[in-house]
């Protein structure tokens, strides 16, 4: 046999292979890339269920239980009743994530689709590879999720391993339409936030994944009837504990799930053709024309009003000099106002976006769990809503989030990526300079969404005006704590995985941090371990300002805060130059 | 101990003006990688300097020693007599740093790019109104001032890159290959926009791995090799030092170039001063031979019966000066 007849060299059998075969090498080469971060996918895919049932099944259950039976569903408790569909919301949630960033990263950030393009593959077969690649990751998160149910005894049919078909059915049916859009655009200014804040929020939020549908009222049913999520959360009940459910029903489920997913695989396939085929179409940019308009006032404006002038000579600029004159340059204003332009460029839905989640959140808890409680005892001896309970938290917990995210996934962004703030570090800025005006920067779209948040809370009454107030100073102070630890910490990353882990903190301190519960449904030694951590006590802070209830204890919320901010703050100048200098 | 006080003492006297930059022994390491490792070099003002060297030579991460934004492990620098390290803003409020890649702030327009740049200075925004009509009409961008940055060419791009670097009136500017990736046409219209500035008495401090682009700019340069100097000069006083006047290249196919090597080096040497042989560089597509008279020596070879494919002859270049010194190729 001469090196010839090698197949591997014969290029009739070779494009024969692909031609039959493409599509999994494409998936092979995105199972190897998703390999970089296998150990946030495996810690993620065990972590997460065990977190959710203990926070949810568990701690909310405990409420939960005590007055609403789910034996009409087949379901022995709570925990039973939504473990299949906290399976299903989580892998559509991940779908979510895989068919948006890695679709843009192969047309945009580092072009992978094209590098298969030039190979014998076909467009249709590089989608399609990315689908069966995602897949695959899909199928083993809800591998590991069905087994740890189990374990906790939280399912008691055999079938219920058929969950991993309806769970993968129901992400493709949220994903392939977000991939069909996703690729359809030359780059990505925020689409994947809008998305998941606008699309995916509200379709899982609205799922009937905590409670059901039924709960709700008539308008808001209507998302769950719409969402992808509610009709695999209901396959999931069926097979996981055999909800009673007419066999029509479970036709429309599974038809709708899957009429989706042919449309969406088709628009897929035509996008992809068309980029990656002989038209070399490089993508709609969304918003072009009313660039183009805001181009066309500018330049009238400058026409109109400014003739040329030639600058006179740069002037004179006063340094600042002694101490840490290395690192400060007293121009926190540049910084900041830069952000500030930024933003007013980018599209104004992506700012909005922002304040729409505890709203969101607090809808669906408030209505949908409140028919299953009777209220919340409060410290008074009386009884509030759960709507009124919940509010307060999810400001603190919307505070945290949006804090966490600037100081981590944007300050490494602009660090990796775009490369900021190694432009800035050229000029005559200090990087206390960046880092201060990043933080304030934070605050303020922070403190803007707080606003909006808390007008929703006054506006129904769950919050009076000046509690309010305070609330939204507070809302800052939290915020504030949380940018200085996430600033520090993000001094030590070095790749983007690394970020990843971010979030696996971020969800459990969401689910721990007696936001949807009170905190003693659990025993003692759970009970310490949250309130060891520091979204407990931004809670906390804020019940106690909502009912207006001051004790010793919101002293030591306060001074929890005041430690983050100093230490985090100290930690964060400390490794500056870790941070911008490298 | 007695160089480093020298110079500190020398630098801020006011007889003679301090040298745009001086660093001595400079060396920068990365864990157990030496990048930098014992350079040392002046640069007068209004001069235009160059360093020289292959990817990986060291002449990035010097470049980032002198805009204080890495630290030094060992040796001294001053910048306009200041120390990057003790005095970061300062020094850099005298630089305009052009990086090797772009990195213009995609959120902002092309006008709000300058004029943002230029608050991080801490500049008036009256100032810098005029400033960015000034600059875009510099870089030819007048037209494109509204537009996103996105939608600017390769070319724009570099070009509003060093409009935006000069918004404060920079004594030094740093050009990190400053014309690599670009089409021959845009390279000639940034070299000439180079030029200008030259003129104007600004210090150009650049690396490049492209000989002709050092022999157009630089008035004086080094050549770096493994983060240490190997030559320094005129690109001319180079040239002569370290290579003949000509060149001829001659290809032989790729399995005859080196055993073609030693015959034509014995019948060259052989050939008395007409030819004014030196040596023979090997290349893996061809051979050079160093000639002063490289049509003499072509003669000599033709007349012995030697048939190379191609053959040409041409003047010595920096790259024939690198060769010399490192034995290896700029681009590789």
């Amino acid at each position: 046999m001469t090196i010839a007849d090698y197949p591997a060299v014969n290029k009739d059998v070779l494009s024969r292979r692909v031609r039959r075969w493409g599509a999994l090498y494409q998936a092979e080469a995105t199972l190897r890339s998703m390999r970089a971060y296998g150990g946030v996918i495996l810690f993620a895919s065990t972590f997460q269920p065990i977190m959710y049932i203990l926070a949810m099944g568990l701690g909310l259950g405990v409420l939960v239980g005590a007055e609403t039976d789910f034996s009409a569903y087949g379901a022995d408790s709570y925990l039973m009743y939504i473990a299949p569909a906290i399976l299903a919301s989580t892998v559509a949630m991940t779908a979510g994530i895989e068919f948006t960033f890695p679709v843009m990263e192969g047309f945009k950030w580092r072009r992978k689709y094209y590098g298969a393009q030039a190979t014998a593959l076909t467009p249709p077969q590089i989608a399609l590879g990315h689908i069966l690649g995602v897949s695959c990751r899909f199928g083993l998160h809800a591998l590991i999720f069905t087994a740890v149910l189990f374990a906790f005894g939280a399912l008691s049919s055999p079938a219920a391993l058929l969950m991993i078909l309806s769970s993968t059915l129901g992400a493709l049916a949220i994903g392939l339409p977000i991939m069909a859009y996703i690729s359809s655009l030359r780059d990505e200014k925020g689409h994947a936030a809008i998305i998941q804040r606008f699309v995916i929020m509200p379709l899982f939020l609205f799922s009937g994944t905590f409670y059901p549908l039924t709960n709700l009222p008539q308008f808001l049913q209507v998302i769950g009837w719409v969402s992808p999520i509610w009709h695999a959360n209901e396959l999931g009940r069926v097979l996981a504990f055999g909800q009673p459910t007419d066999l029509w029903l479970v036709a429309v489920h599974i038809g709708y799930l899957s009429a989706i997913v042919v449309v969406a695989w088709f628009a897929v396939q035509r996008v992809f053709t068309r980029r990656l085929g002989y038209d070399e179409w490089r993508g709609r940019i969304p918003g072009l024309k009313a660039d183009q308009r805001r181009q066309e006032r500018q330049d009238a404006k400058a026409a109109a009003t400014e003739s040329y002038q030639r600058s006179e000579g740069v002037p004179p600029v006063a340094f600042r000099r002694g101490v840490g004159a290395n690192y400060y340059s007293g121009n926190i204003r540049a910084v900041f106002s830069r952000g500030l332009t930024a933003i007013r460029n980018n599209r104004g839905i992506i700012f909005i976006s922002g304040f729409l989640e505890p709203v969101l959140f607090l809808t669906s808890f408030g209505l949908g769990v409140s028919p299953m409680i009777s209220g919340i005892e409060a410290a008074d001896g009386g009884t509030i809503s759960y709507a009124m309970f919940i509010a307060p938290a999810l400001l603190a917990v919307s505070a945290m989030n949006g804090a966490v995210f600037d100081s981590t996934w944007n300050v490494f962004f602009k660090l990796k990526i775009t490369k900021l703030y190694r432009t800035m570090m050229s000029t005559s800025l200090g990087p206390v300079d960046v880092a201060v005006g990043e933080i304030a920067l934070a605050l303020f779209r922070g403190g803007i969404y707080a606003l909006g948040f808390l007008g929703v809370l006054v506006a129904t009454g769950l919050v009076t005006p000046l509690p309010a107030l305070l609330m939204w100073i507070t809302a800052l102070f939290i915020a504030l704590g949380f940018a200085c630890i996430g600033m520090a910490v993000t001094s030590f990353m070095k790749r983007f995985q690394q970020m990843d882990w971010m979030m696996m903190v971020l969800i459990p301190m969401f689910l721990f941090s007696a936001t949807l519960f009170p905190i003693d449904v659990y025993p003692t030694g759970v009970q310490w371990v949250i309130q060891a951590l520091p979204l407990w006590h931004g809670v906390e802070l804020m019940r106690d300002i909502a009912f207006w209830d001051f004790g010793a204890m919101t002293l030591v919320h306060i001074g929890y805060y005041l430690v983050m901010v100093g230490v985090g703050g100290a930690l964060a100048a400390y490794r500056m130059k870790a941070l911008f200098l490298r | 101990m007695s160089i480093s006080s020298a110079l500190e003492s020398s630098a801020p006297s006011d007889t003679a003006p301090a040298p745009a930059i001086d660093a001595t022994s400079l060396v920068k390491e990365y864990g157990d990688f030496t990048a930098v490792d014992g350079i040392t070099f002046s640069v007068r003002r209004g001069e235009s300097f160059g360093l020289l060297g292959p990817n990986g030579a060291g002449k990035s991460t010097t470049m980032r020693m002198i805009a204080a934004v890495a630290s030094r492990t060992e040796g001294q620098m001053l910048v306009a007599g200041l120390d990057p390290e003790q005095h970061g803003p300062e020094v850099r409020a005298r630089l305009g740093v052009i990086p090797q890649q772009d990195n213009l702030d995609e959120e902002l327009t092309v006008r709000e790019n300058i004029i943002m740049y230029g608050r991080y200075f801490g500049l008036p925004r009256r100032y810098l109104r005029a400033k960015a009509d000034e600059l875009l009409e510099f870089a030819q961008l007048e037209h494109k001032a509204n537009s996103r940055v996105e939608d600017l060419s390769g070319g724009m791009k570099r070009r509003l890159t060093i409009a935006r670097a000069l918004v404060n009136e920079p004594e030094v500017l740093l050009l990190d290959e400053p014309t690599t990736g670009l089409d021959p046409q845009a390279r000639h219209v940034l070299w000439d926009r180079l030029f200008r500035l030259k003129e104007s008495g600004t210090t150009l401090v650049l690396t490049t791995h492209h000989m002709d682009e050092a022999e157009q700019l630089c008035d004086r340069l080094v050549v770096v090799d493994h983060g240490a100097i190997m030559a320094e000069g005129t690109p001319a006083g180079l040239i002569r030092e370290h290579s003949t006047r000509e060149v001829l290249e001659l290809r032989f196919g790729t399995d005859r170039n080196a055993e073609q090597a030693k015959t034509l080096e014995e019948l060259l040497t052989g050939a008395g001063p007409d030819a004014d042989f030196s040596h023979i560089e090997v290349l893996p597509d061809r051979l050079l031979v160093y000639a002063g008279q490289a049509e003499s020596a072509l003669e000599a070879i033709h007349a012995a019966g030697h048939k190379p494919m191609t053959s040409l002859v041409r003047r010595s270049s920096l790259e024939d000066v690198f060769l010399r010194l490192t034995g290896r190729s700029l681009i590789d």
